[in-house]
């Protein structure tokens, strides 16, 4: 829960400074390195956080002016509805978090090994 | 085992970054796009409220913008430098992505967006010489300081907006193509020139006439498209005298065409459906008027694209004040008025666009024949870069005469009707300048003024219609006319024979034109500019009559007129092609063994008005069974000579069928009997009406003629869900209001000239560019229904106007 919600302000201030799309990857990516348990805990974090922190931050645009673009990219996507739009966003940012999230753990996993055949 | 589960899944990570951080085909980069922080979620009508102060480096003093409800900017500077870089700055701050994408276009560069499928249309538009003519032009603008002090006051105010801008502020359609913007530069004005003139004049009809020629003899094509064209009413009214010797025309040489047209572009014929695109304009003299003062309109018709084709807004600087529509990537009002006169412009249609055949030596295209010696060819490479990273080269050859478009053995070019090993001479290729005649015009506070401004004006040619305050009307077939002799490029020409060359201009003096004439209105709708009696040849192919002879019609039969008249009048749809063909066509069809669906067709079209209303199905009826008609009668003769060819005009076929029922014409040559005008009129209706049923099952709501027909508004970078598609819009070809399935009034405006100028207009779209604000296409339903604004005209910037809704001041950095 803790991981969750660092990773989400740490993705936030990010996004906010500059305007990459994939801090979702890398930060998740981050978390599950850092401290991530198990693999599982890896893919929740990162799926939980930027889904929410998607899902929210579209949220908010559609409920301040962003109406008219959702419904036209809606429509450009066959999507016809902005809040399935607004599903999507929050769907993919999850996915692509959730992915890197446990390639972050797996490759901590893979160093601890490296490190402790050494030893 | 661990290695191979980090292994995979950094293989995952990365196939997921990929996937979401680019273009794949269509595709848009999703992760980019998706992003609420700086994706699709920022293009918002947040965007719509102007801020009330911005810093601009670049400007010498302060620019106060008005913005009025409909969100048109209303500019005030204290100098022309100042005005234009605000009107370029405020342009792109709403239209930066249309105004660049258009000139991508122009330039041969969409590959550079859109990948591959862009490279055929890139290869036309640079072959045309499209980038070669705006080259030159920018070269010879840079000879004339007026000109030169505007284009970069107006290319800096672009470059000032550019700046600002970052990954979250791109216009939507760059985050959804990725990529991004670049600096604007005077060479894209001249292209955006250029880009209209090739729409409005970059076609012909040589390569297909010249092929029926060959089929069917000169005889035929005279007959077919002839010169002097039955039933048109020309813009200056027949019978007007010329009060000027005119210039000898060329003697016409012993062979007058191409002796061979290469071979003919292998394309079906072109689609006539929606051809002809019918733009209006006229002015009405005091004495017809309620008022007494002068009323001008004007409703241009184009391809109707969004972000709208036009942009409004109000200029306002020492020595000017002018509102109206200027074109998004071009300084100045385009068309509009200012405080003393009011303008507006047609296409003239006059051939200024021919087609030399050319003998080359060999393969290598370094010689060809002309004037009984082999000359050396000009070569320019041009590279065409494509999206991914390869880059296309491809050679331009030059003759004298100028480029060859398509090559023997190249693929024909789906635009335009290019012929194989032929040089294109393009009045759009010589150096003018357009610009200085936009700056004057802006400025023009009498006739003589006006008259002086456009005298400039070369390309594309215009019917420049006028009116002032003082009470003059006038109209002008404007632009630079080579002095041909009577058929001269109507065929493909012989590249060999220097008698071919176009031997001087008609003096701009000579240019059919006229001043406050009897009738007490001057008009145009695209047809032929003059009757028989005017002594040059300029071209054979204007418009059919229909439109010209109703709106000659209703303002004879007019007194006592108004703006709300003329506001009617642009949304007219009678149609005058079935009113006059109708009477002669439906007495074939009693007496026949008709079908229920056929009865009831025929009981619509008796009982028709001949309104072209979006709820009638007659309009419907009559579209399919004129194109059937036409089908059936043309079938045969287009089979080889006519296969490029359109159909002839509709007044052709017309007079054909009212006044010469019996011609072979209306014979089907593939079957052995011989058909008569009763049986075309016949089979035609039965084709008709069957074709429709087919579609669209047995006659009911469905076949209204706004479901029907339907306009679409596409995206100009057709992205889908962009565009207002099926719009139930009236009128059609050959109506006062011709809108058609793409086409249509991009811009309606009426002018009344009194001491304050009042003035109407609307635009099928709205201000904005940026689709995510209500004003992108806020004005459509209104259009469709053929509503129209007052439009707010400003004297000074604290003129009180309670439709002024927002201020920005642009201030300096000193």
């Amino acid at each position: 829960m803790i991981a969750v919600i660092v990773c989400l302000i740490v993705m936030l201030l990010l996004q906010i400074v500059a305007p990459y799309w994939w801090w979702v990857m890398l930060v998740p990516f981050g978390c599950g390195f850092g401290f991530s348990r198990t693999g599982w805990s890896a893919i929740r974090t990162g799926f939980v956080s930027a889904g929410l922190l998607w899902l929210g931050g579209s949220l908010y645009f559609l409920l301040t002016g962003s109406r008219i673009i959702a419904q036209r990219i809606a429509a450009m996507f066959g999507l016809g509805n902005p809040w399935l739009l607004i599903l999507a966003t929050g769907l993919i940012s999850a996915v692509a978090a959730a992915v890197s999230g446990y390639t972050g753990y797996a490759a901590r996993t893979l160093l601890k090994v490296r490190l402790s055949g050494k030893d | 085992m661990k290695c191979i589960r980090a292994v995979g899944s950094l293989l995952l990570s990365a196939i997921v970054f990929w996937g979401l951080n680019q273009r794949h085909g269509m595709i848009p980069p999703a992760g980019k796009l998706l992003n609420p922080f700086a994706g699709l979620w920022l293009n918002n009508e947040r965007g719509d409220r102007p801020p009330e102060k911005l810093d601009l480096p670049g400007l010498e003093s302060e620019v106060r913008v008005r913005w009025d409800d409909r969100r048109v900017p209303h500019i005030f500077a204290s100098n022309d430098h100042d005005l234009y870089f605000a009107q370029g700055y405020i342009t792109a701050r709403d239209r930066l992505w249309q105004m660049e994408f258009q000139t991508h276009y122009a330039a041969g560069r969409l590959s550079e967006i859109i990948g591959p499928p862009g490279l055929e249309m890139d290869r036309l538009n640079r072959r045309f010489g499209m980038v070669w003519a705006a080259e030159n032009t920018v070269r010879f603008l840079e000879s004339d300081p007026v000109s030169t002090r505007i284009i970069d006051a107006y290319t800096a105010g672009i470059n000032a907006f550019i700046r600002t801008l970052g990954r979250r502020s791109y216009p939507i359609e760059y985050k959804i193509l990725d990529y991004q913007p670049e600096p604007w530069t005077p060479l894209k004005c001249a292209l955006l020139l250029k880009y209209m003139a090739f729409d409005l004049c970059g076609y012909s009809m040589d390569p297909g006439l010249t092929e029926m020629r060959i089929g069917l003899g000169e005889a035929v094509v005279d007959r077919l498209f002839p010169y002097d064209e039955p039933l048109v009413d020309p813009i200056i009214p027949p019978g007007t005298t010329w009060d000027f010797t005119p210039l000898p025309a060329p003697p016409i040489p012993a062979e007058n065409a191409a002796a061979a047209p290469g071979q003919a572009a292998a394309i079906p014929a072109p689609d006539n459906s929606g051809k002809e695109k019918g733009s209006n304009n006229w002015a009405v003299a005091g004495t017809r008027t309620k008022t007494g003062f002068s009323i001008l309109c004007n409703d241009p018709h184009l391809l109707l694209t969004l972000p709208s084709i036009w942009y409004e807004i109000q200029l306002n600087a020492p020595g000017v004040n002018v509102g109206g529509v200027s074109l998004p990537g071009a300084p100045f009002v385009i068309l509009g008025h200012n405080d003393r006169i009011a303008w507006g412009f047609t296409n003239a249609g006059s051939d200024v666009l021919d087609w030399y055949a050319i003998r080359f030596k060999d393969q290598t295209r370094a010689e060809y024949w002309h004037d009984g010696a082999w000359r050396a060819t000009q070569r320019r490479t041009e590279t065409i870069k494509v999206r991914g990273g390869r880059e296309v080269a491809d050679t331009m050859i030059f003759t004298q005469h100028g480029p060859v478009v398509r090559l023997k053995g190249e693929p024909p070019l789906s635009e335009r009707d290019v012929p194989v090993e032929a040089a294109l001479r393009w009045l759009a290729h010589d150096s003018s300048n357009e610009i200085r005649t936009l700056y004057a015009l802006n400025r023009a506070g009498s006739y003589d003024e006006w008259l002086n401004a456009v005298a400039g004006w070369d390309c594309p040619a215009q019917n420049f219609v006028y009116a002032d305050a003082a009470g003059t009307i006038a109209i002008r077939h404007n632009g630079k006319f080579p002095l041909r002799w009577k058929g001269q490029g109507r065929f493909m020409l012989d590249g060999s024979n220097p008698a071919h060359i176009w031997r001087g201009w008609v003096p701009r003096e000579h240019i059919p034109a006229v001043k406050n004439p009897e009738r007490g209105f001057v008009s145009s709708a695209n047809q032929k500019p003059a009757d028989a009696g005017y002594p040059y040849y300029l071209g054979s192919d204007y418009a059919p009559f229909e439109r010209g002879a109703r709106v000659n019609q209703l303002l004879s039969g007019m007194t006592n007129v108004t703006p709300d008249d003329m506001i009617r009048m642009q949304s007219d749809s009678f149609n005058l092609r079935a009113r006059t063909v109708l009477p002669a066509l439906l007495p074939h069809l009693r007496g026949r063994d008709l079908s229920e669906a056929e009865r009831k067709c025929l009981d619509e079209l008796d009982s028709w008005n001949c309104a072209s209303a979006p709820g009638l199905i007659a309009p419907t009826v009559f579209a399919q069974y004129w194109y059937e008609f036409n089908v059936q009668t043309w079938n045969d003769e287009k089979k080889a000579p006519m296969r490029m060819t359109d159909w002839p005009n509709s007044h052709v076929v017309i007079d054909l069928i009212l006044n010469h029922p019996d011609d072979p014409f209306f014979d089907d040559k593939a079957t052995p009997g011989r058909e008569s005008l009763a049986d075309m009129a016949f089979l035609a209706f039965r084709s008709a009406v069957g074709a429709l049923e087919k579609r669209l099952g047995p006659p009911g709501p469905a076949w209204s003629w706004g479901r029907w027909k339907g306009t679409d508004i596409a995206h100009l970078g057709r992205i889908p869900g962009f565009g207002r598609m099926r719009l139930p819009t009236n009128g059609g070809e050959g109506i006062i209001n011709a809108t058609g399935r793409t086409d249509g009034p991009s811009w309606r405006m009426v002018v009344e000239l009194g001491p304050e100028i009042k003035a109407w207009g609307i635009i099928p779209g709205g201000q904005s560019g940026n689709p995510g604000s209500r004003f992108y296409d806020n004005a459509v339903d209104d259009w469709v229904a053929g509503k129209i604004y007052e439009l707010v005209f400003l004297k000074s910037p604290d003129a009180s106007n309670d439709k002024i809704v927002a201020r920005t001041t642009l201030g300096g950095l000193k």
